[in-house]
């Protein structure tokens, strides 16, 4: 133990001073002996032996640098100096540091978002065994999707053919199987809506969460229709709505029907779908109090819920999906006697050309991860555009401050420094500097990643799945991006003094510098402006394209609007019930002062989402194979008046239109044109479902076409029908026309709903144009981070070129000082200066556009309503790096001329 | 620092290996008995004596202790490890090779 301790001691301290002198001395003292020995006087003879020594202090240096520890404490001496060799200059230290302290915080701040997204496990216990099951093959009768599927791959499976799978599988330890959707919680009298999942019995177990409270569900949850009304909390939802409360035990109202707490999630789970984040879940057997709508359970052609599993130990999915493929098969023959149609071609759809997927799922499955990827990779391909831009940057600041220490190297050189020694101390000056921004860089990436999800989410507390805090994966990859950086951007000064001969170094102090470091300079100076204008381009097509969505005519007004929403059935109210509660809503706030109108729909616009069907039309034949899909949105009397959209032909909806009169439906245009040809035609005609009775109306009136979906959609056929002649109630979104700010009503239409009934929620009320832009999130939240990316590229590329002209016009003055004394005018000088700089920047300009071209053919896709050539997006940002190239050769040209001729030629 | 000029790369480890090979000796006894021995054709440079044995130090092959000089007199004596006794017979087998070698071609050409 002693031993190893001495050791170590040996390692880093080495030999003790006294000790080395002390043999040194031996040394000398023996050497002089034998010189007395053979004649000569004590004095003469102790001066050969010193002279035979050499220097002492060298031989101590040397027997030092023979330590093992050696290296270190060089690197160690390397990092002091640089800190000097800073400390000397700050003005250059801070504004690179700064530089690098954005680039590697925005990267950082990016790519956190992204890994969340793209990479991150779910919270879970050995999340890596989750498998993702999808099936292909036809799938008759209901769907009820929430996205994320692709051809051969569908996510959602019926509830009996989950059972079955769950119960005779062999190769997965659990399945688990989940559905999104919403419900009406009443907590101490106070109703609101939350998101809900409803989920197996063994959800829990499976994935391995753990309860903070009470306890969670087991398979006994699990069991008849109806029979388990028991709920767990999410853990955000118990800390935020229910304020920590000792819930366990206690009920709460879940539509209007009493359940008991069990107990809250772990702190950090949000669900098995990354993305979703339910506030409550409750067992799947519950589905006929969350949906009342919806009868699914026993039903083997309703597909609605999402299955994942976990791999028994040793299994892989591959194996697991060739077993589970047989049972599927199995199963899937068995479920198609009961199909209606029995045909061959039914059967080869339902059977032959089924089966199912088992994929890795230790991310969970997301819908909403494929919504994301596009933007958040373009965003990360800027981000590191940006990046790319600070390395230049700092390496034509390091080069330009090297340029002034070209004598200091060329000294060390003299006194014996190597190549190596002289790369040593550039490099550890450059990490010094990275290391110095991606410390702070780090320091503002949670605030900013924290800023950035909140602007996201338009400033709700919930519905993103993103949190501000930095994983072990971001903290590696900002170590990475840093070392690369800084070894990048310190290599740079290396072009100009490799190799360096000490007479010429010498010599150069006057000149301009030699051909090398002149086109490295030159380099960096064009790769800045291609950098930054690539930028400038991305973020003026990116805000076109905002302006471009934000100005799109949806065909009605927008502005002026309040929505919300109203579903009777979250409180408890039995289907007859709905329509006649809803129409006394809509009435008690079109009764309020200030409001101009009311209309109410079951299909909300502009926010992202449809409810479509095909119909089939009196007097028209559809072609063979036709697949014609129709907007079919339950709406009150007064909708299509209140949000304005213009009546072509027949008439509006009107108060003779009850539950009880004839059933009529109002079309838009591009329905009357597909069907009938002109909007004349189409007025009398009866639209109906396929196969379901009671949904025969009369078109009584054609209006204009208008934006659904979203804005970026083209208008789609439409059949308006009355909500109040709906062969089933329905949950409505009411849209407040005002006369004030919209936002002002809130308050007294929650009034006027909790008048009616107490019970009623007032859901998420926000105005149309906030609607439009959260609809607009991804090309909002690009268009936003495009926009600093790009001023921010702009600055950097000024104070890099500033740098860059400054130290070689002042290379220049001698010339400047000889131009002038021959009689050149300021002007001229100025003149000279700055069309150097701008034959640089337009070479750079003519080398980018293409390139800028090719790089935003692959985010076409983001684009709207401008060309990835727009003339007006280019010029703006040609226009901008030529102002900032201007005015950074300006100054120093400025200065140049202002020197006095007589003395600049004095100068050396 | 290359030892010296007529020293090969390399050699000078292995002489003062093994010059204390048979019993313990303080640097300027090294440097003394390489120079007699070799009848002052090699001579070791002083400034790259105490770097070398501190170098054989740090890698193990030797190991120092203070000691009584032969005129009485506290010095550092350096005695060969069981790992330096190890390095010296290959670099002995390894030279011997060499020159052996190298002797060959000079008398067949």
């Amino acid at each position: 133990m002693s031993q190893i301790w001495s050791r170590a001691k040996f390692f880093f301290a080495g030999k003790r001073r006294s000790e080395m002198d002390e043999e040194i001395q031996f040394h000398l003292e023996r050497e002089a002996e034998a010189n007395m020995a053979a004649g000569m006087p004590e004095k003469e003879a102790r001066r050969k032996a010193a002279i035979a020594f050499g220097g002492r202090e060298r031989a101590r240096e040397e027997c030092r640098e023979e330590r093992p520890s050696w290296s270190l404490e060089s690197v160690w001496r390397d990092v002091r100096y640089g800190i000097r060799g800073l400390g000397r200059n700050p003005g250059f230290a801070i504004v690179a540091v700064l530089t690098l302290a954005l680039a590697i915080g925005l990267n950082t701040t990016i790519f956190s978002l992204l890994d969340q997204a793209l990479m991150s496990a779910l919270p879970v216990k050995n999340p890596e065994q989750l498998v993702v099951l999808s099936f292909a093959g036809a799938s008759p009768g209901h769907t009820h999707s929430n996205g994320g599927n692709d051809a051969g791959h569908r996510h959602e499976f019926s509830y009996p053919m989950y059972k079955d799978l769950r119960d005779q599988n062999k190769v997965l330890s659990g399945l688990i199987a989940a559905a999104s959707t919403g419900v009406g919680v009443t907590w101490n009298n106070r109703a609101e809506s939350v998101g809900a999942e409803m989920v197996s019995g063994n959800y829990f177990e499976t994935l391995g969460v753990q309860p903070a409270v009470g306890r969670l569900f087991t398979a006994s949850d699990e069991s008849a229709p109806g029979a388990n009304p028991v709920v767990v909390l999410s853990f955000d939802y118990w800390r935020t709505h229910l304020a920590e409360a000792p819930v366990a035990g206690k009920t709460l109202l879940v539509n209007g029907t009493p359940f008991t707490i069990t107990g809250v999630a772990a702190p950090g789970f949000h669900s098995m779908v990354w993305g979703r984040t339910p506030d409550v879940f409750v067992p799947i057997t519950e589905q006929k109090v969350v949906e009342p709508d919806w009868d699914f359970l026993s039903d083997h052609n309703s597909y609605w819920i999402d299955l994942a599993g976990r791999l028994r130990p040793g299994m892989t999915a591959a194996q697991a999906q060739a077993s589970l493929n047989a049972l599927f098969l199995s199963l899937r023959t068995a479920e198609f006697t009961l199909q209606h149609d029995q045909s061959a071609k039914a059967r080869a759809a339902f059977i032959d050309r089924a089966h199912i997927n088992v994929d890795a799922g230790a991310k969970g499955f997301s819908p909403l991860r494929g919504d994301v990827q596009t933007p958040l990779t373009i965003i990360m391909g800027m981000v590191l555009l940006v990046i790319g831009m600070a390395i230049v940057n700092v390496a034509s600041l390091l080069l330009v401050r090297a340029a002034g220490r070209s004598q200091e190297f060329a000294v060390r050189y003299a006194l014996g420094a190597t190549s190596g020694q002289v790369l040593r101390q550039l490099l550890a000056e450059g990490l010094l500097l990275g290391g110095c921004g991606a410390a702070i860089g780090l320091l503002l990436a949670p605030q900013a990643l924290h800023l950035l999800i909140h602007r996201m989410s338009g400033g709700s507390p919930d519905g993103l799945p993103f949190t501000p805090t930095l994983d072990w994966r971001v903290l590696l990859f900002t170590l990475a991006v840093t070392v690369l950086a800084s070894l990048l951007f310190s290599l740079a000064p290396m072009a100009q003094f490799q190799n360096p001969k000490l007479a010429e170094a010498m010599k150069e102090r006057g000149g301009s510098g030699s051909g090398r470091s002149l086109q490295f300079r030159r380099s960096c100076v064009a790769l800045q402006i291609g950098f930054s204008l690539l930028l400038l381009v991305g973020a003026g097509l990116f805000v076109r394209t905002i302006e471009n969505l934000r100005n799109v005519d949806a065909g009605f007004a927008t502005d002026h609007l309040l929505a919300f929403d109203l579903d009777p059935q979250l409180a408890g109210y039995p289907g007859p019930g709905v329509a006649p509660v809803e129409q006394r809503a809509i009435d008690a706030v079109a009764a309020l002062p200030g409001v101009r109108g009311v209309g109410a729909t079951n299909d909300s616009d502009l926010a992202g989402n449809g409810i479509s069907g095909d119909v089939e039309a009196s007097g028209y034949t559809p072609k063979p194979d036709e697949d014609f899909d129709v907007e079919l949105p339950w709406v009150s009397n007064d909708y299509l008046q209140t949000l304005g959209i213009p009546l072509v032909a027949g008439r509006h909806f009107n108060v003779g239109d009850t539950a009880t009169s004839e059933k009529v439906a109002v079309v838009n245009e591009s329905f009357a044109k597909h069907f009938y040809g002109n909007a004349q035609a189409a007025l009398g005609h009866v639209v109906s479902r396929p196969n379901r009775k009671g949904t025969e109306a009369t078109i009584v009136g054609v209006v204009r076409d208008v934006k659904h979906e979203s804005v970026r959609d083209p208008a789609i056929a439409t059949e308006y029908t009355l909500f109040t002649q709906a062969p089933k109630p329905a949950g409505l979104t009411l849209y407040v026309r005002t006369w004030q700010a919209p936002e002002a009503t809130t308050n007294s239409i929650r009034g006027a709903i909790a008048n009616l009934d107490s019970k009623l929620i007032v859901g998420n009320p926000r105005t149309m144009t906030k609607e439009i832009d959260e609809n607009l999130l991804a090309e909002r939240t690009i268009a936003m981070l495009a926009t600093v990316f790009g001023g921010l590229a702009a600055l950097m590329a000024g104070i890099g070129l500033y740098g860059i002209l400054a130290y070689s016009t002042a290379q220049r003055t001698r010339e400047i000082g000889i131009r002038m004394a021959l009689g050149a005018q300021r002007g001229t000088v100025v003149r000279l200066i700055l069309r150097e700089v701008m034959v640089l920047a337009g070479g750079a300009v003519v080398v980018t556009i293409p390139l800028a071209m090719l790089a935003t053919r692959a985010v076409r896709s983001q684009l709207f309503g401008v060309s990835i050539a727009d003339p007006a997006v280019y010029g703006a940002g040609i226009v901008v790096i030529c102002l900032v190239a201007a005015l950074a050769g300006f100054i120093p040209a400025r200065r140049a001329a202002t020197v006095d001729p007589a003395r600049a030629l004095r100068t050396d | 620092m290359p030892p010296s000029a007529d020293l090969l790369q390399g050699t000078l480890d292995m002489l003062i290996l093994r010059s204390i090979a048979l019993q313990p000796e303080h640097g300027w006894a090294i440097a003394q008995r390489i120079q007699q021995v070799s009848n002052h054709v090699l001579t070791i440079g002083q400034g790259s004596l105490y770097p070398a044995l501190h170098r054989l130090e740090y890698k193990g092959w030797i190991r120092a202790q203070w000691g009584a000089s032969e005129n009485n007199r506290r010095a550092r004596f350096y005695a060969l490890t069981a790992a330096g006794r190890k390095q010296l017979e290959a670099e002995l087998a390894n030279w011997g090779r060499l020159t052996g070698a190298i002797n060959l071609v000079l008398e067949r050409i």
